[in-house]
C-alpha cells in the first residue's frame, strides 16, 4: 500500500503533463479521429448533393427518395452504396442525414454535462459545509435516476418539433450531470481545495469567485471533460432509442434505420433476406459515434488519474456522509 | 489482509454492524432526496399529464375521476400524500385503475432476477479478463481488449437483442429439449392457466428464484471476507459458486426446479411465441456491463504494477499469480467497484431496452406501456422501485469495498 499512502492526493498534477501528453494517448486519438470523420459526414453532404447526385436528385433525397428501377431493400450497388431501405430511400444519404442531429445531440449534452458538473461540483467543494453536504447528496441521488430513463419518459410519444436532438442532449445532459458527473467532479475539486496553493491564494486576499474560477475550476476541466463525454456516449444511445421506437414523421434517425431493418426481417423472416446493411450502417453509425465519445472519454481519465474509475475508493463518499473533510491541511 | 488495522478492534466484525448503520441513514437521506426528485421530475417537468391525456375535451365525469385522483389539489399537497403513501409501502391507483403496488409486484421478479444475475455475472467477468489482460500482454491484446470493451459499452441494445434472438434462440431451445423439460410447458402450469385455487404461480415461482439468488450472493459475500480474514483461499474462491449452487440445489430439492428452469425459457404465461427468455436477457446484460468493469480493472492494474511493493513481492520470490491475484489485484478491485457504481445508470437503462425488446413481463414492459398511456402513478411507481434497487445495490457495493479495504471501514469524523 506504499502508493496510496497519502488518500488525497492524486499523483502528478494533470495540468502540468500538457495538452500533447493526452491527445497522444491512443485511445484519445482514435476517437478524435472518428469524430473528425463524423464532422466530414456532415460537410459531405451538401458536397455530393450539389455534384454526384445533383443529376438525379429524386434518387437520393434521404426523407423521400425512391429509386422506381429496382425492388426494395435492395443491397449495396453502385448506385446505392449502402443499398436502400424498405420504403425505397438511399441508405448512404439517410446515414449522412443522420449524422447531424445526432453529433447535436453529443455536443449539447456533453457541454450541459462539463457545465453542470463544473458549477455544482467547485462550488461544493469550496464551500463545504451544509452546501456541500446537499449537494454530494443530491447528486448520490441522482445517480439513481437514470438520466436514459427519464429522457424516454420525457420523449417517446411526442413529435420531433416537441422534443427534437437540443430538447434529448440538454434534458440528458442536466440529468446526469447533476448526477454521476457532479460526483465525480466534486470529489476531485475536493483534493484541489486541499492543496496548498488555495492557502496561498486566500493569503493573496482572493474573493471566492476569483479563487474558484481562477484556482479551482481549471484543475477540475480535465476531469468535466471525461464526464461529459462518457455521458454524451449515452445521450447518443438514448437519442438513438427514441428514434428506434417512434418510426414515424420525416426525420431520418440511426435508430430509425436499425427499426426498419428488423421489422423487416421479423416479419418476413424465412421468407425475404434479412437486410444487413440497414441494420449495419444504422447500429454502425450509433456505435461509432458513441464509441468515438466513449474512447476519448475512457483515454483521457486513464491518461490522467489511470488508477480509477473517477472516484477513488478513498473518495466515495465516507466522508460525503460524515460532512467534511478529513483534515488534510492541518496547519490551517 | 491488513490485521494491523484492526488490532484495537474485538474480532469478531463489530465494523459491520457500525458500518451499516452509518450506511443505513445514508441511504434513508439519499433516498429522501431521489423520491423528492422523481416527484418534482414528474410533476413539473414533464410535460403531459393525465388532463393533457382526456380532460381536454372537457367531459363531465373525466374531472369528478380528477378530483378523486387528488389531481386538482395543490402541488405541496400532492408531495405530502406521496410521500405519506410511500411510507405506508402504497405506491398510488394507476389510471387504469389498478394498485401500482400489484403492477410492479407482478413484474419485479423477472426483472430482479435478470439484473442480479446479469451484473454478477458480467462484474465477474469483466474483473477476470481486466486481470489476465493487463498480465499477459500479447501484441494485439491491447487494442483487441479496448475494442471489445468500448463495444461492449456503445453497442445499440435493440440491435444487440436482434443479434442474440437470432443466434442464441434455437440452441437455447435446443438445450431445453435437453434438460428433459416438456415440450409444452402448459403441462407445468396447468392449474394456474385454469385459475384453479391455490395452484402454484409463476408468479411465486419468480419470486423465490429471485429471493434466493439475492440471498445467496449475500451469504457468499459473508462467507467471502470470512475466508479472507481467516487467510482461507479456498473458501474465498468458491464462496460465490459454492453458495449460487447451494440456491440451485435448494430449488431443485423443494420440487420447484422444472418449473424454475422452464420460466427462464418462458417470456410469460399468455405469451407462447415471445421473442426471448430471461436467460438472453441475462447474456445482454452481461455483455453491456462487462466492458467498462474490464476496462477499468486493466488500467487500474497497468498503473498499480510499476508500484514498489510489486518489486518487492518478486524479490521475495513470490510467483507472478501471487503477485497479480493477492497483491496488485486487491489494490485495484476496490476502487473499480466504487466507480462501477457510477456506471450503474447505463447498465441499468441498457437492461431495461433489452428487456423491452425481448418483449418479457418485467419491470420495462410496465414502464414503457405507462410511458404510452401517460400513466404517471405507474411511471414514478417504476422509477421508485429502480432508485430502491440503486440503493440496495450501492449497499452491497459499500459492503464489499469496506470488507476488501478495512480503511473504509470507519468513518472519517
Amino acid at each position: 500500500m506504499t502508493a496510496i499512502a497519502e488518500p488525497t492526493v492524486q499523483g502528478a498534477p494533470p495540468e502540468k503533463r500538457g495538452v500533447g501528453f493526452v491527445v497522444s494517448h491512443p485511445k484519445v486519438l482514435a476517437g478524435i479521429s472518428i469524430l473528425a470523420l463524423f464532422a466530414l459526414f456532415t460537410v459531405l453532404e451538401p458536397v455530393l448533393e450539389a455534384t454526384a447526385w445533383a443529376r438525379q436528385p429524386q434518387l437520393y433525397d434521404p426523407q423521400f427518395g425512391f429509386d422506381s428501377s429496382m425492388r426494395h431493400p435492395s443491397a449495396p450497388s453502385a448506385t446505392h452504396w449502402l443499398g436502400t431501405s424498405s420504403l425505397g430511400r438511399d441508405v448512404f444519404s439517410m446515414f449522412l442525414h443522420a449524422t447531424r442531429p445526432t453529433l447535436l445531440v453529443a455536443l449539447s449534452s456533453g457541454l450541459s454535462i462539463a457545465v453542470v458538473s463544473l458549477l455544482f461540483g467547485s462550488i461544493a467543494a469550496f464551500r463545504r459545509g451544509w452546501v456541500d453536504g446537499l449537494v454530494s447528496h443530491l447528486s448520490d441521488a441522482m445517480v439513481l435516476l437514470p438520466a436514459m430513463l427519464a429522457v424516454f419518459v420525457l420523449g417517446i410519444s411526442r413529435s420531433d418539433e416537441e422534443f427534437g436532438a437540443l430538447h434529448v442532449g440538454l434534458s440528458f445532459g442536466v440529468l446526469y450531470g447533476l448526477g454521476p458527473a457532479v460526483a465525480t467532479v466534486r470529489a476531485a475539486a475536493l483534493t484541489v481545495v486541499a492543496r496548498p496553493f488555495m492557502d496561498a491564494a486566500r493569503v493573496a486576499g482572493g474573493g471566492g469567485t476569483w479563487i474558484v474560477t481562477r484556482h479551482v475550476l481549471p484543475h477540475l476541466y480535465s476531469h468535466a471533460a471525461v464526464q461529459a463525454m462518457i455521458g454524451a456516449t449515452g445521450a447518443v444511445i438514448a437519442d438513438a432509442f427514441l428514434s428506434f421506437r417512434s418510426a414515424v414523421g420525416e426525420d431520418v434517425g440511426f435508430g430509425q434505420m436499425v427499426y426498419d431493418g428488423i421489422v423487416w426481417s421479423s416479419f418476413l423472416s424465412g421468407i425475404a433476406a434479412t437486410p444487413w446493411w440497414i441494420m449495419l450502417a444504422g447500429a454502425g453509425g450509433i456505435t461509432l459515434l458513441a464509441a468515438a465519445l466513449y474512447l476519448i472519454g475512457v483515454g483521457l481519465r486513464e491518461a490522467l488519474d489511470p488508477r480509477s474509475g473517477g472516484a477513488r475508493s478513498d473518495q466515495v463518499d465516507t466522508r460525503a456522509f460524515v460532512g467534511r473533510l478529513p483534515d488534510s491541511n492541518p496547519a490551517r | 489482509m491488513m490485521p494491523a488495522a484492526d488490532q484495537d478492534r474485538p474480532p469478531r466484525m463489530p465494523w459491520f454492524v457500525s458500518f451499516l448503520g452509518r450506511r443505513l441513514i445514508w441511504a434513508l437521506i439519499t433516498l429522501f432526496l431521489f423520491l423528492t426528485a422523481v416527484f418534482f421530475f414528474m410533476q413539473v417537468w414533464v410535460p403531459y399529464s393525465w388532463a393533457t391525456q382526456f380532460l381536454r375535451f372537457g367531459f363531465e365525469p373525466f374531472d369528478a375521476a380528477r378530483r378523486a385522483a387528488g389531481l386538482d389539489r395543490p402541488l405541496p399537497e400532492q408531495y405530502a400524500g406521496f410521500m405519506l403513501g410511500l411510507l405506508r409501502g402504497d405506491l398510488g391507483t394507476s389510471f387504469n385503475g389498478g394498485a401500482v403496488t400489484d403492477i410492479i409486484r407482478e413484474a419485479l421478479p423477472v426483472t430482479l432476477t435478470v439484473f442480479i444475475a446479469g451484473t454478477i455475472i458480467g462484474w465477474i467477468v469483466g474483473e477476470l479478463l481486466g486481470r489476465l489482460g493487463s498480465w499477459n500482454r500479447g501484441p494485439a491484446s491491447g487494442s483487441v481488449m479496448a475494442t471489445l470493451g468500448v463495444l461492449s459499452a456503445t453497442i445499440f441494445p435493440p440491435f444487440l437483442v436482434f443479434v442474440l434472438v437470432r443466434w442464441l434462440r434455437e440452441p437455447l431451445l435446443d438445450a431445453r429439449e435437453a434438460m428433459g423439460l416438456p415440450v409444452d410447458s402448459l403441462a407445468l402450469w396447468r392449474g394456474a392457466v385454469t385459475g384453479e385455487p391455490g395452484a402454484l404461480q409463476p408468479g411465486d415461482v419468480r419470486w423465490l428464484v429471485a429471493l434466493s439468488l439475492a440471498a445467496a450472493v449475500a451469504a457468499a459475500l459473508v462467507v467471502r471476507s470470512y475466508g479472507r480474514r481467516h487467510q482461507l483461499p479456498l473458501v474465498e474462491g468458491l464462496a460465490l459458486p459454492g453458495m449460487l449452487l447451494a440456491a440451485g440445489i435448494g430449488i431443485w430439492l423443494s420440487g420447484l426446479g422444472p418449473h424454475a428452469l422452464d420460466l427462464l425459457y418462458r417470456v410469460d404465461m399468455t405469451v407462447t411465441t415471445g421473442r426471448g427468455s430471461p436467460m438472453l436477457a441475462m447474456f445482454g446484460v452481461v455483455l453491456i456491463s462487462f466492458g467498462q468493469v474490464m476496462l477499468l480493472m486493466r488500467a487500474g492494474m497497468d498503473a498499480e504494477r510499476s508500484e514498489d511493493y510489486v518489486l518487492t513481492g518478486r524479490a521475495k520470490g513470490l510467483t507472478e499469480r501471487a503477485v497479480r491475484d493477492r497483491h496488485v489485484a486487491r489494490n485495484v478491485i476496490a476502487p473499480v467497484l466504487a466507480g462501477s457504481f457510477l456506471t450503474f445508470p447505463t447498465v441499468l437503462a441498457g437492461m431495461i431496452i433489452v428487456e423491452f425488446e425481448l418483449e418479457m413481463a418485467g419491470i420495462s414492459r410496465v414502464m414503457f406501456d405507462a410511458i404510452e398511456f401517460q400513466d404517471i402513478p405507474v411511471i414514478m411507481g417504476v422509477m421508485v422501485v429502480l432508485g430502491l434497487m440503486g440503493v440496495a445495490f450501492r449497499l452491497v457495493t459499500d459492503v464489499t469495498i469496506a470488507a476488501l479495504d478495512p480503511r473504509q471501514r470507519r468513518g472519517r469524523a
